[in-house]
């Protein structure tokens, strides 16, 4: 059986996605004969540029004990509503971070149909409504944060967790005045892991490629609560998934699965006035086997914990500041360095005016199992204090 | 030389200027306050403040009693920030923040946003379930005023 390389599968992927929205969004628009404005056209985007420094460390290919600029971001998002229900999106973006990206990917790409508040559809490439801050993890203009908490949400596995090939059923319903509004999501389609994704980057330390990345089913609901409490929130999102992709290892051909696996995820979010807290839980429970033929089935076993607690304060209009705590740690791993890690960091944001700003962030970071790759650190130190500031505009 | 009575009088001076200055800046101030107004297809002619909280921030689009409704907003000046202090409690960075977050996450459009209180006048009273605000002094024909409860 002959194999199409990963770009362009992806590439594929995505043409049939863009035509198929480049085609609706003007036969949408023309149905009633509307006006660039009647429709709400709307283009709009950001980009982000970033300075890293650790003290020992290279972090993600980057060369940052060195001091290094490779962390650049630019997205373009266009919009239209043909009907008030009817939104169809499109978002792309440039990333480059260390030896992640230089490329231009597509974000999602997505028709979105709203009955009313308790019942809405979305087809196309969506992003996955899981967790709390997945659907916003790559909106660095969103967050104070310039690196959200690694425990969770790895940068290197971003573009793979961030939205499937699929749909999604969402809606919010109300509860009643003491009980407040329950938002649920359900979804599934397929999930595409490039073969790129830090999630591999311990086999690719090991000499193994994965030309085409992996694939396969993914499906998961999502339960948020919105308490009679004005601003707290708690929810719990459970999701299925199992992924299969070939791989090489020095001319010798074989097959990598990952699964089948459930990932839950517990968490809750407060906000009042100038203060927000907040903290998530995940576990990941997997068996990922890899086969070659004439050689016995290798099983790699993981059970990672991984949780963090947030708080942030907005001191001003334009200054905010806030510290997290996150952790991960795989019990099934080798006890060393690389089975956790546990990092402190303090950040603070400045917002020049409604489309500039700025970002400073300090991590003090404990093992390597995010982010350290063997690779690039072949003198690989336990601890790493790394300093990251970041400009943003967005318009 | 000063006497201690020239001094009194300077700082009594002082002081009547800075109340006087003090009731212009609070006069201006109460020149600006907002009026919730909507399309007349709007059913109801009143709102909760909450309601109105979550239709600004996107947090829904159909409220019971009302129906669909979509927000309309100013782009800047004293009316949007007696607006947004008065009933989003947010700043105008962290309210766009809020909304690009929406955007970004392909989960809604930027709502309509206008210059000037006519203008906004103008496309509520022609746009089915559109709610905005303006100052309280600005006319608003063909747009009814919400009682914000």
């Amino acid at each position: 059986m002959t194999t199409q390389p990963e770009s362009f599968v992806n590439r594929s992927r995505i043409m049939r996605i863009t035509s198929a929205l480049a085609l609706l969004v003007p036969a949408a628009a023309n149905l009633h004969a509307q006006s660039v404005d009647d429709i709400n056209l709307q283009v709009h985007g950001y980009a982000t540029q970033a300075f890293l420094y650790t003290n020992k460390n290279s972090w993600n290919g980057t060369d940052s004990n060195h001091g290094s600029a490779s962390w650049t971001e630019a997205v373009v998002n266009l919009s239209v509503e043909p009907e008030s229900k009817l939104h169809v999106g499109v978002q792309a973006r440039y990333y480059l971070l260390g030896d992640y990206g230089n490329q231009i990917s597509l974000d999602w790409a997505q028709l979105d149909y709203k009955v009313n508040s308790k019942l809405g559809f979305r087809v196309g490439k969506v992003k996955s409504p899981l967790g709390l801050l997945n659907e916003t993890q790559d909106i660095d203009p969103a967050h104070l944060w310039a690196l959200l908490p690694q425990s969770i949400y790895p940068i290197a596995s971003r573009n793979s967790l961030l939205s499937h090939y699929g749909g999604i059923v969402y809606g919010t319903l109300p509860l009643g005045e003491s009980l407040g509004k329950l938002e649920y999501a359900g979804y599934g389609g397929e999930r595409i892991l490039s073969g790129s994704d830090g999630f591999f980057q311990f086999l690719r330390d090991a000499g193994f490629t994965l030309p085409n990345g992996t694939n396969g089913p993914t499906f998961g609901a999502s339960l948020i609560w919105h308490t009679p409490l004005r601003g707290l929130k708690v929810g719990a999102t459970g999701e299925y998934d199992h992924e299969n992709g070939e791989m090489d290892l020095a001319g010798m051909h074989g097959t990598l699965e990952d699964g089948p696996f459930r990932t839950p995820f517990f968490y809750g979010q407060y906000e009042k006035k100038r203060w927000m807290v907040g903290g998530e839980y995940q576990r990941i429970r997997l068996n990922s086997t890899t086969r070659f033929p004439g050689l016995p089935a290798f099983v790699n076993e993981v059970d990672a914990r991984n949780f963090y607690v947030m708080t942030s304060y907005k001191a001003s209009s334009k200054l905010a500041a806030g510290t997290y705590y996150s952790s991960t740690m795989n019990l099934k791993a080798p006890v060393s360095t690389s089975r956790f890690q546990k990092d402190w960091t303090v950040s603070a944001r400045y917002d020049f005016n409604p489309y500039l700003y700025a970002k400073a962030e300090q991590h003090f970071i404990n093992g390597t199992a995010t982010g350290f790759n063997a690779s690039d650190n072949p003198n690989l130190q336990p601890t790493t204090r790394m300093t990251i500031l970041k400009l943003g505009v967005s318009f | 030389m000063k006497t201690p009575l020239s001094c009194w009088s300077r700082l009594r001076s002082l002081f009547v200027s800075f109340c006087i200055l003090s009731a212009l800046a609070m006069s201006r101030h109460a020149h600006a306050q907002v009026t919730v107004i909507a399309n007349n297809s709007v059913s109801a002619s009143e709102l909760s403040s909450a309601d109105l909280h979550d239709i600004f921030t996107g947090t829904t689009t159909s409220i019971k009693g009302l129906g669909d409704v979509a927000p309309v907003l100013l782009k800047a000046g004293t009316t949007h920030e007696d607006f947004l202090t008065r009933y989003i409690g947010k700043s105008d960075a962290a309210f766009r923040a809020g909304w690009r977050s929406l955007l970004f996450s392909g989960q809604s459009t930027m709502p309509r946003t206008f210059d000037s209180d006519a203008q906004v006048v103008e496309y509520v009273a022609h746009t089915r379930g559109a709610i905005g605000y303006i100052a309280s002094s600005s006319p608003h024909p063909g747009a009814k005023t919400m009682a914000v409860r």
